[in-house]
């Protein structure tokens, strides 16, 4: 039928009128199209504040009557911007990989017994860690206003990413003829506490610097200990999404460092708490008290029998994660700290040298 | 046959690892990040960007403070994992970057400035650099010197 044909319709097309900017006509780059290549006009323009609570895509057409969907509590954008959020959100989703068929779970083999239980201890307390930093940002993403997606979008990657870490451990303890240990308990405390933050970046400190910064490392001592091909790369893999999550952390702690002076103090506080109990030892499973520490003695050291040597390179580790840390803090524009005084952490690298 | 170490050689080994689709996929995917290899008097640039490695040149001392990190150890470390690549098909257990990199007194990996924030890129983007190293387990090589 022509157009010319067509009966008459008394169509109500008004909503045409309310569109978002229109003739956008965003260009893919050598990455593919990426968020970055539609932050254009309009539609890449964040608000400072944002006062939308009815869940409207940022860039579209107010709608007066729309309900009040979203309980937001993130509205401000330096409570929760950092500049590369869409580059994490676009690495993110194209490394992904698969506990399942990206580990050559084949190359396992039967190994000493204290050995294996070792790696089991591990990977239980691995599993109750991945428990925790999946839940946290999984909970905080509904309290962040849409305007500020990209950043929203990596939290909801990250969640993705610790369930599949939470599985790869799960099933490195089922797979060797050993299984699950007891529970450390490690998420009580200040672990378990960072579910309690009330700020989001009380929270992204406590957990993207502070704690995932200290995992990073127990992840690469994994690959250290390795005995097999697939307990290599299960840790190399997993170490690599949480890098991601702690270059998150930073450049969030960077942002509001520009942005927010009177936030300032109230950052450092976080940071004197994540000094003096996690970093201290306690929770942290490469510290001198924890019982995971054990653990990593025995793999470290090849067995019970070399447990002191074992030890002694923990001790050497412990100091890079120390340094690493205190480097990131300096990174994130907080490093006066380690030079006047406030910070226990050069002491305790000297303590350790 | 190409000699290690040498701008020819790491060519060799970019296109395998650029032609190798499998090697771009499962946690090795695109990769954005300029690090320099510290071998010898030699030092290299290598340049990752999206999914291949888009170049490999050499470069001064001075260029250095423009990388992310620098891959740094003596050289014949460098010698025995190279070998060990070709030997093996890939790096084992003892020979993987990461390993060397908490086994060796200096460590392997460092970032100019100490800005951790660029060193983390050597974690992040990992299994790229070990594939990469991997992926010259498939190139004709002599060693051209010693230490």
């Amino acid at each position: 039928m022509r157009v010319s044909d067509a009966p008459h319709l008394d169509l109500d097309t008004s909503w045409m009128e309310r569109m978002g900017e229109w003739g956008t006509a965003a260009q893919p780059g050598k990455r593919g199209l990426t968020l970055e290549d539609i932050r254009i006009g309009p539609y890449g323009e964040l608000p400072e504040e944002s006062d939308n609570m009815s869940g409207r895509p940022r860039g579209a057409a107010e709608r007066p009557e729309a309900y009040r969907i979203g309980g937001y509590t993130v509205r401000s954008k330096k409570e929760i911007w950092l500049d590369n959020a869409t580059f994490l959100y676009e690495e993110a989703l194209q490394r992904q990989w698969s506990s399942a068929t990206d580990i050559p779970w084949e190359t396992i083999a039967p190994l000493a017994d204290d050995i294996e239980e070792a790696e089991c201890a591990l990977c239980t307390f691995f599993n109750e860690v991945e428990f925790v930093a999946g839940d946290v940002p999984a909970r905080w993403v509904a309290n962040i206003s849409p305007d500020f997606f990209e950043a929203r979008n990596v939290l909801l990657a990250q969640v993705q990413d610790e369930a599949r870490h939470m599985d790869v451990f799960r099933k490195r303890a089922l797979a060797n003829g050993g299984g699950l240990t007891r529970v450390t308990g490690a998420t009580s405390g200040f672990i378990g506490g960072i579910d309690l933050s009330r700020d989001f970046t009380e929270m992204s400190s406590r957990m993207h610097v502070s704690g995932e910064g200290a995992v990073l490392t127990m992840f690469r001592m994994g690959e250290l200990v390795g005995q097999n091909p697939a307990e290599k790369r299960m840790y190399r893999l997993c170490a690599q999404d949480e890098a991601r999550h702690v270059a998150f952390g930073i450049m969030h702690l960077r942002y509001l460092h520009a942005t927010a002076p009177e936030r300032h103090e109230e950052i450092e506080a976080y940071l004197d708490e994540a000094e003096n109990l996690p970093l201290a030892g306690g929770t942290n499973p490469a510290g001198p008290q924890a019982e995971t520490s054990e653990a990593l003695a025995i793999l470290l050291g090849g067995g019970k029998q070399h447990y002191d040597e074992g030890f002694r390179i923990l001790l050497a580790i412990r100091k890079r994660q120390l340094k690493e840390y205190m480097q990131r803090v300096v990174s994130a524009g907080f490093g006066e700290r380690f030079e006047n005084g406030r910070s226990p952490v050069p002491g305790r690298i000297a303590e350790l040298s | 046959m190409a000699a290690f170490p040498s701008v020819e050689w790491f060519n060799a080994v970019r296109e395998r690892y650029n032609s190798d689709e499998t090697l771009h996929t499962g946690g090795g995917g695109p990769c954005e990040a300029k690090a320099a290899l510290c071998i010898g008097d030699h030092i290299y640039l290598l340049e990752f960007e999206g999914f291949e490695c888009a170049e490999i040149r050499q470069i001064d001392r001075n260029d250095i403070d423009h990388v992310d990190f620098c891959l740094d150890m003596p050289l014949y470390e460098w010698v025995d994992m190279v070998n060990n690549i070709q030997q093996h098909g890939e790096a084992d257990l003892h020979h993987t970057l990461s390993t060397m990199d908490l086994e060796l007194e200096e460590g392997l990996a460092r970032a100019p400035g100490d800005d951790q924030y660029k060193m983390d890129l050597f974690y992040r983007y990992n299994q790229n650099f070990q594939d990469f190293f991997n992926a010259s387990a498939g190139v004709p090589t002599t060693i051209t010197v010693m230490d």
